[in-house]
């Protein structure tokens, strides 16, 4: 229950300037508030990461339908996440450091911010496009958002409960926040579909080790 | 000429024959069929060989990896068997698009297969679950079927690199169809209720998450031991008690119909009226009913305390009807009114009839010998007999008609209808027999408003404010001739009215119209004494507020219904009035 007031008070000492999107948990020591332990952030995170992993598979396959004919050469595909060094691999994965593993994570979810905006106004504008898949779109982009929120949540009760080292919090900077400007802007629909697909899924993947990794003694 | 073309026929035609049978040709076009990775780790791509040409041919599998142009040979051609290429955990890499090509070859040129993309993250199908038991477990004669399993080998559910998801299905031997269920990310799952001495066959198979559906396990077989669900014994038990119950209770019942038909519906008892014969009532006529129904010693005298006063309020005019009340009464009313003067809606005080009456005589008598004018034969016969007015109305009209010489004594001032007020005969007297024709001593009959509830206000006539006539004789035509009895002095008969000293009245005052105002001892009653010929108007009045302030006052013994008892037990309904 203390958790609530000291994190608040810590994150403030900090002086760190990330904006937290939702309030933070139990702000300013309101009585009967319930702080979530631990193990129940991360199945939330993990929760939320297969939703919205299943969402992006949902709307790649809804679109395979409809542009199938209009894709680039094959293997031409780019994803604007690629300058992202990720693990490729369940060694390589476990090899990474807690922390390694947190940011990158955000890394993927903060480059991800702004195009699912984009991809949802590039989708009211797809005449063959069904609301259907634009309400999904949208959905996507307040998801994203949300996912970032709650893994940051995570990271700083982690390393309030000595987890992980503070370095974590160099992260914050806007290095991390800024999304990595994309040299060819030019992916088209269906390569974002695919780009996203498949970087929700590195997420949720990179979350279930985590937690493993964390707490063993969770179901794993 | 001719013989080239010949020659060059010749020869294309032996060559086709001699192609068919040694027929060489570059190699058909192989078909990569699947790739599949068990665990996310590896993953091995098999392809179909195509018509590979009469010569040997060799199959070589190649890979380019997303967005490089480096080319790859497969690293493993034999751990996954013929026609296969296995790629280990060094090889694989997740999250990155193989471009996948085979290539056959044979010394008359090669083929390539169509590429195909591959990512290993979507062709993750894991082995089986591994170890799937099957246990019966006894719950106190509630079995059940408990299966458990392990997950596949190989897969790597503790790191979370995996998280299956497992699906079983269970059928009876000799069923067709399977029934499956979830068991999401369990390792045991319940059958409950199964069918006693069934043989059950299960198998289990299990999915990554965003993967593809395992192979079914290996069936496990169980045998179900015979026993009896509780649950249908219990039905069974308590069904089989209730049948016995049921059948002892109706036989039970049977044989005690008759005393039970006599507890829950008690015979109606039959009517218990003395001397009432129902077939006479039905064939013979009314008269003799009625005359079988008087019998003497009727009115018993022991309790006659206990009847009621039967009042009978005749009136003077056409259509007067007698009006009879009184318990004892068995045949109705008789209703004698005068339409013109209705006293329904007044009290007895404001009844000017009433008070006629009672300014118009003595202090009377409480008692004296009545005439039970309900144990008529004939007269009420005639009442009854509606078909009959006329005598009905020679009945009546003999009222009257006798009264009319004592006109003088009593007489309505407002209209001329006396008012002659009846009353049963007392305890001491037994008069009754009117139709018989006997002769009655003294009548004294007070006619009562019918119940007291049909009007409003209940005319009552006190005692002393009746007439007393006598029945001086009866004719044959039963019509009785009265004489009043102030004129006779009482004399006639040992059965006098008996004159309680208590009864006396007082004069309290005389008005300005010569009306004497009585006073009684125990009440204040106003008695108006009619002075002959003098109309009593007024008197009335007084009389009427007196009266009613006064019989509210009077504190009467109430015997039945607010009668008043006085010491000669005569039933005085004048003091009814206060309850009103």
């Amino acid at each position: 229950m203390m958790q609530g007031p000291v994190l608040c008070f810590v994150f403030l000492s900090l002086g760190l300037e990330e904006q937290v999107g939702a309030a933070p948990i139990c702000a300013h020591g309101q009585a009967g508030c319930h702080s979530l332990s631990l193990p129940e952030l991360f199945d939330r995170v993990i929760q939320h990461s297969a939703r919205f992993h299943g969402l992006s598979s949902d709307l790649h396959t809804e679109f395979e339908q409809y542009l199938s004919s209009s894709r680039n050469q094959i293997g031409e595909r780019k994803c604007h996440t690629s300058s992202i060094q990720t693990p490729n691999g369940k060694d390589i994965a476990q090899s990474l450091t807690r922390e390694e593993l947190t940011e990158v994570i955000l890394k993927l979810l903060a480059a991800w911010g702004d195009p699912l905006s984009n991809l949802h106004n590039i989708m009211a504008h797809q005449q063959d496009f069904n609301t259907y898949s634009g309400r999904k779109a949208l959905e996507m982009s307040d998801m994203v958002h949300q996912l970032k929120n709650g893994v940051q949540r995570v990271a700083e009760r982690m390393q309030l409960l000595g987890m992980i080292s503070n370095s974590l919090s160099r992260l914050s900077s806007t290095e991390v926040l800024e999304p990595p400007f994309p040299e060819r802007f030019s992916t088209s629909d269906h390569d974002l579909l695919y780009c996203l697909r498949r970087d929700t899924d590195k997420v949720q993947s990179y979350l279930k080790i985590l937690k493993c990794t964390i707490l063993p003694e969770q179901t794993c | 000429m001719r013989r080239n073309i010949a020659t060059d026929l010749i020869f294309s035609i032996l060559f086709t024959v001699v192609a068919d049978t040694v027929c060489i040709t570059p190699p058909g076009k192989p078909k990569l069929t699947s790739c599949r990775s068990p665990e996310k780790e590896t993953f091995t791509c098999w392809w179909q060989p195509g018509y590979d040409g009469g010569l040997p041919t060799t199959y070589a599998l190649y890979y380019r990896l997303e967005n490089k142009q480096a080319v790859y040979e497969c690293p493993d051609y034999r751990t996954a068997g013929k026609n296969s290429c296995f790629f280990n955990k060094n090889d694989t890499i997740i999250w990155v698009n193989y471009n996948i090509t085979v290539v056959a070859t044979n010394r008359l040129g090669s083929s390539y297969s169509d590429p195909e993309e591959v990512d290993v993250v979507y062709i993750v199908q894991p082995y089986p679950p591994e170890n799937v038991t099957v246990l019966v477990k006894e719950d106190e004669q509630d079995p059940y079927l408990r299966v458990s399993w392990e997950k596949p080998r190989n897969a790597d559910t503790g790191s979370g690199w995996i998280t299956l998801v497992y699906q079983l299905r269970v059928k009876l031997k000799n069923q067709d169809e399977w029934e499956e269920h979830d068991a999401m990310q369990q390792k045991t799952f319940n059958v409950f209720s199964p069918h006693s001495g069934g043989t059950y066959m299960v198998q289990v198979r299990c999915k990554p998450d965003h993967g593809l559906w395992s192979e079914w396990s290996a069936t496990s077989f169980v045998q179900v031991p015979d026993y009896i669900p509780w649950e249908r014994s219990k039905w069974m038990v308590i069904t089989v008690f209730s049948v016995l119950v049921f059948v002892i209770l109706s036989g039970t019942l049977h044989l005690k119909r008759s005393s039970l038909k006599h507890y829950l519906l008690p015979p109606v008892p039959g009517p218990k009226i003395k001397g009432f014969d129902q077939k006479l009532l039905k064939g013979g006529k009314s008269e003799d009913v009625f005359n079988a129904l008087v019998m003497p010693g009727f009115p018993p005298s022991s309790d006659y305390e206990d009847l009621l006063v039967d009042y009978l309020e005749v009136n003077d005019n056409e259509d007067q009807e007698l009006m009879l009340d009184g318990k004892d009464f068995q045949d109705g009313c008789l209703k004698l009114k005068s339409p013109s003067d209705n006293d329904s809606g007044r009290g007895s005080c404001d009844s000017h009839t009433l008070l006629m009456e009672k300014c118009g005589k003595e202090e009377p008598t409480l008692e004296s010998p009545v005439v039970e004018v309900k144990a008529a034969g004939d007269f009420l016969s005639t009442e009854t007999q509606s078909s009959t007015p006329e005598p009905a109305d020679a009945q009546t009209s003999a009222w009257p008609m006798v009264l009319s010489p004592d006109q003088n004594h009593y007489h309505s001032p407002l209209k001329g209808a006396p008012d002659v007020f009846i009353s049963p005969p007392t305890s001491s007297q037994q008069e009754h027999t009117m139709p018989t024709g006997s002769k009655h001593n003294k009548v004294l009959h007070e006619l009562s408003v019918n119940g007291l509830e049909d009007r409003g206000d209940a005319v009552i006539s006190p005692a002393r404010t009746m007439e007393y006539v006598e029945v001086q004789k009866v004719s044959q035509q039963n019509v009785l001739f009265l004489r009043p009895l102030a004129e006779q002095n009482l004399s006639s008969n040992t059965t006098s009215i008996e004159m309680p000293g208590e009864d006396y009245s007082k004069v309290k005052g005389v008005t300005n119209d010569n009306v004497l105002l009585l006073q009684q001892e125990a009440s204040t009653q106003c008695h108006s004494v009619y002075q002959e010929g003098v109309q009593e108007e007024p008197c009335p009045m007084i009389q009427q507020t007196q009266l009613g302030k006064q019989i509210a006052h009077n504190p009467p013994t109430v015997v039945h219904g607010g009668m008043q008892l006085t010491a000669s037990g005569y039933v005085d309904t004048a003091t009814m009035m206060p309850t009103y």
